[in-house]
């Protein structure tokens, strides 16, 4: 073994995998020094999901090896990859939520008996919260948890079977900027300790702020790493997309028309009947883009339910230009003009195994042209479906195929196009652009400000503060069902939202 | 290198030519199988599989009496195809099947000789649906209001559905049962003129009936809103809801024609064959074989008729085994085996096994600078 090799934790050389005949990897080479933070940069559908999940043994390339400490090695189980040391926070975490987070460490580990000594289980996890920076409860439940709590508790899951590579697969989408400052100080330890941490993200910033290199990825291929302190944000995005990018941007509007949405006293419960909208009042007018800031599970899920049907509210009122929709079923709120683009696109915006043409009429198909009587006209779906398709640039569309197939950007595309070509009177959106690569973002928010130009009332619901502070006339801040902070876009700042949506009044100021 | 022998990857769209070979395949597999557990019961398994080919096609009497009971397994079929399309798992088409066949006898008997058959026999075919809709709606109403698992009240309401039949010929004198035959009791027949007329031997033309009612079946799922919104549902439910579909009313809908089609089974063989309500000719099992001719067929409408017709050929070949000696669970056996392949072979229409390309021979792969 020669030095240079002895540093580096794990490598991948000519790493190939493939999906339905599409390379997801192409012939990557990566190199993960012990004792760095290294961010994987890329656009949705680069591969950097692929490339991890590779690294953490859930899926095994088709091609290529992989060297961990040198030795050519094969992880065919995730089990085998943590056991080897490697471990993945996953975005969607992989949690029991009616355990304990002391239980919930001690799940799988492969040192620990059939009895779980308790009192020892609740100190190591007090013991490493406190190391690095992770306070959470070891007796609470992870359902009462908050996403970011639970976010520690995966890590610290990671730190309890002291694993040298720690995978974290977009961790701050989920988080505050107060929370994600924090996160980053505890991954600096890590990496002072001697471990290697692999930061997967979209922003930027972030990536210039903690990681020491940087790897970027685009279509599959590595087209380069850099040291971060020698790498510009703009040289970044560059690389990340493949040619020069400006993400538009609202223009001052000279002023509303009258009010389109009226939200007065609204309150919905979530799924187990707990209050999750508690008195919210907005009003919305036309021209005009709302945004919803928070930290997600404060009642915005709740909030756009109540607002379009999905859920009856079980108190307060919602009136769509002046008439009174509080207890109109889904269909009513459809014809009457509000259009929702959900968060969960494959879960709740499209039926993901229909074909995409299917997916583009799955509201409008009660009307001419899609029906004639009872019977569908066939030749409406298709035409119309080619012209949407085009229209709202969605590619990879493959007839007769199911839309699940698409890539995320592209889903995202054609959902927001089939909303707004119902030319609705009000638009709500949540987190349209999570998880988007750039290009897409571009598009969605170009489609959302052409809907604001054309005089619909926009409900903007979103954690991410740049998307935002770009795209909102002004932002509402919402905190356990409730909103706590009203302001004009240009009197925002990140810090001041960030501390909100914390539940931070804002008395000192 | 950790170069693998076979990939498997999902195929993107199932080939047309790979539905229809997949299925006739495991139909063979099956048979093979079959041959190899008579053979070792030292059976000749050519000589019965010839026996049963002659048995279900060797004259025009056999081909006959096979269309007679494909007609009934086609709507069985239909049955579980719609109701397993939209993830509705009614195994009752037993009970339903048994429910159309007392309504249909009991209209019948009731309409009495004086009605002409233009009338009696599309009102005797429509209670036979309605009464199939009716023991559906028992287990669906529950389910949809209630959140019951009608797997398990559909199958319990066979059973039941079993003894009523049994207990109005068995156990009563009730106007099902024949008056004349007070020794061995048996179900009363019904009037001339609300049975279907025969055209070739025993053949009636329910077997059009049947064929009609799938292609409309077809017709209503792929070119019908209320069939989009169907296969909406069955694909996602949460995403019907947000789409403005009832979900609820939907998942009743599918529940109640599902019985309707079962109902319609028994209508056609009370108005046809049995020509009354006759438990010895209705218990036989055709609601369960619905299931395995929807499962081969794919849940696609069409599909179902010819995949009946072979069933319907392998149940009719059951009692000619007995006749050279083979139990004629034989038969009950391969349908089990034909079963288990099909859905095994399910995974081959879904995914593709292939072999890795050789990527380390391509070492002039040059990185595509945009």
């Amino acid at each position: 073994m020669t030095k240079t090799e002895a540093r580096l934790a794990i490598e991948l050389r000519g790493v190939d995998k493939t999906f339905y005949g599409v390379h997801a990897n192409e012939n990557v080479d990566f190199q993960l020094e012990a004792g760095e933070v290294h961010a994987l940069l890329g656009e949705n559908g680069a591969g950097k999901s692929t490339l991890c999940s590779i690294l953490a043994g859930l899926y095994r390339p088709d091609s290529g090896e992989m060297l961990l400490n040198g030795e050519p090695t094969v992880f065919r189980t995730p089990k085998e990859a943590l056991a080897a040391g490697v471990g993945m926070v996953y975005q969607h975490f992989r949690l029991v939520p009616n355990l304990t987070v002391a239980e919930n460490l001690a799940l799988g580990h492969p040192d620990l008996g059939q009895r779980l000594n308790q009192k020892e289980l609740h100190n190591t996890a007090a013991e490493l919260g406190e190391r690095y920076g992770l306070p959470v409860d070891p007796a609470a439940r992870v359902w009462q948890l908050s996403v970011g709590q639970q976010q520690r508790v995966e890590i610290l899951k990671l730190l309890y079977r002291d694993v040298k590579v720690l995978i974290l697969d977009e961790p701050t989408a989920v988080l505050t900027p107060q929370e994600a400052e924090q996160l980053f100080k505890t991954m600096r330890q890590m990496a002072s300790e001697g471990r290697s941490v692999i930061f997967v993200s979209h922003k930027l910033h972030e990536v210039k702020q903690v990681s020491d290199r940087v790897t970027v990825l685009r279509g599959g291929k590595n087209v380069g790493g850099v040291d971060t302190a020698e790498a510009e944000p703009a040289d970044l995005a560059r690389m990340m997309v493949g040619r020069d990018l400006v993400l538009p941007t609202r223009e001052e509007a000279e002023g509303f028309g009258k009010a389109v949405l009226t939200v007065t006293d609204l309150m919905v419960d979530d799924a187990r009947g707990l209050e999750a909208v508690r008195g919210i009042s907005l009003k919305i007018r036309s021209g005009e883009v709302v945004g919803i800031a928070g930290v997600s599970g404060n009642g915005q899920r709740e909030l756009a339910y109540g607002i379009t049907g999905l859920r009856p509210p079980t108190g307060g009122k919602v009136e769509l230009d002046g008439e009174d929709v509080t207890d109109m079923n889904v269909l009513a709120h459809i014809n009457k003009g509000i259009a929702y683009v959900p968060q969960s696109r494959l879960g709740l915006g499209l039926a993901p195994g229909l074909t995409t043409e299917d997916n583009l009429a799955l509201k409008a198909y009660r009307r001419a042209p899609y029906s004639k009587g009872v019977r569908l006209v066939a030749s409406s779906f298709k035409e119309k479906g080619a012209e949407m398709i085009e229209r709202y640039d969605v590619r990879g569309v493959q007839p007769g195929l199911p839309i699940r197939l698409l890539s995320g950007g592209n889903l995202q595309k054609a959902l927001v196009g089939r909303e707004v070509e119902l030319e609705p009177k009000v638009l709500i959106l949540r987190s349209p652009t999570r998880g988007l690569d750039v290009g897409a973002t571009e598009a969605v928010r170009n489609i959302v400000l052409a809907e604001r130009k054309r005089g619909v009332g926009v409900l903007l619901i979103s954690e991410d503060l740049d998307e935002l502070l770009a795209l909102s006339d002004r932002l509402l801040v919402v905190y356990e069902g409730q909103i706590v902070g009203d302001l004009q876009t240009n009197e925002a700042t990140a810090e001041r939202l960030g501390l909100l949506m914390a539940g931070q009044t804002e008395a000192s100021t | 290198m950790t170069q693998r022998r076979f990939i498997v990857e999902p195929r993107g769209l199932a080939s047309i030519r790979l539905s229809i070979a997949v299925p006739v395949l495991s139909v063979l597999a099956a048979l093979v199988v079959g041959g190899i557990f008579l053979a070792l019961t030292g059976e000749n398994a050519i000589e019965v599989y010839g026996e049963m080919i002659d048995a279900a096609f060797g004259s025009s009497r056999a081909i006959s009496e096979t269309l007679i009971t494909t007609a009934p397994l086609i709507l069985t079929g239909l049955a579980a195809a719609v109701a397993f399309k939209m993830l509705v798992w009614n195994i009752g088409g037993e009970g339903q099947l048994l429910f159309g066949a007392i309504f249909a006898s009991g209209v019948a008997i009731w309409l009495g000789d004086g009605t002409s058959s233009a009338i009696a026999i599309p009102v005797v075919i429509m209670a036979s649906a309605v009464g199939g809709a009716f023991w559906a709606s028992i287990a669906a109403i529950p389910k949809v209001y209630l959140g019951t698992n009608e797997i398990i009240t559909t199958l319990m309401l066979n059973f039941i559905a079993l003894n009523i039949m049994n207990y109005l010929i068995f156990g009563s004198n009730s106007p099902w049962r024949d008056p004349e035959s007070p020794q061995f009791p048996q179900g009363r027949p019904i009037p001339e003129s609300a049975s279907i007329p025969e055209f070739w031997n025993r053949l009636d033309y329910g077997i059009f009936i049947a064929i009609a009612i799938a292609l409309l079946a077809y017709f209503l799922i792929y070119k019908t809103r209320w069939g989009f919104e169907l296969r909406i549902v069955g694909d996602s439910a949460d995403t019907a809801r947000y789409a403005g579909i009832g979900v609820s009313k939907k998942i009743l809908g599918v529940f109640l024609l599902s019985g309707a089609f079962a109902g319609l089974a028994g209508g056609l063989f009370v108005a046809g064959p049995v020509g009354g309500l006759d438990p010895r000719s209705l218990d036989l099992g055709l609601g369960f074989t619905g299931i395995i001719v929807a499962a081969l067929a794919r849940l696609n409408p069409i599909a179902v008729i010819p995949v009946a017709f072979l069933m319907a050929a392998l149940i009719n070949a059951g009692p000619a085994l007995q006749s050279i000696g083979v139990p004629s669970s034989t038969v009950t056996m391969l349908q089990g085996a034909i079963l288990i392949f099909a859905v095994a072979g399910e995974f081959f229409i879904a995914n593709r096994i292939r072999r890795p390309e050789r990527t380390d021979a391509a070492p002039d792969k040059t990185e595509a600078a945009a």
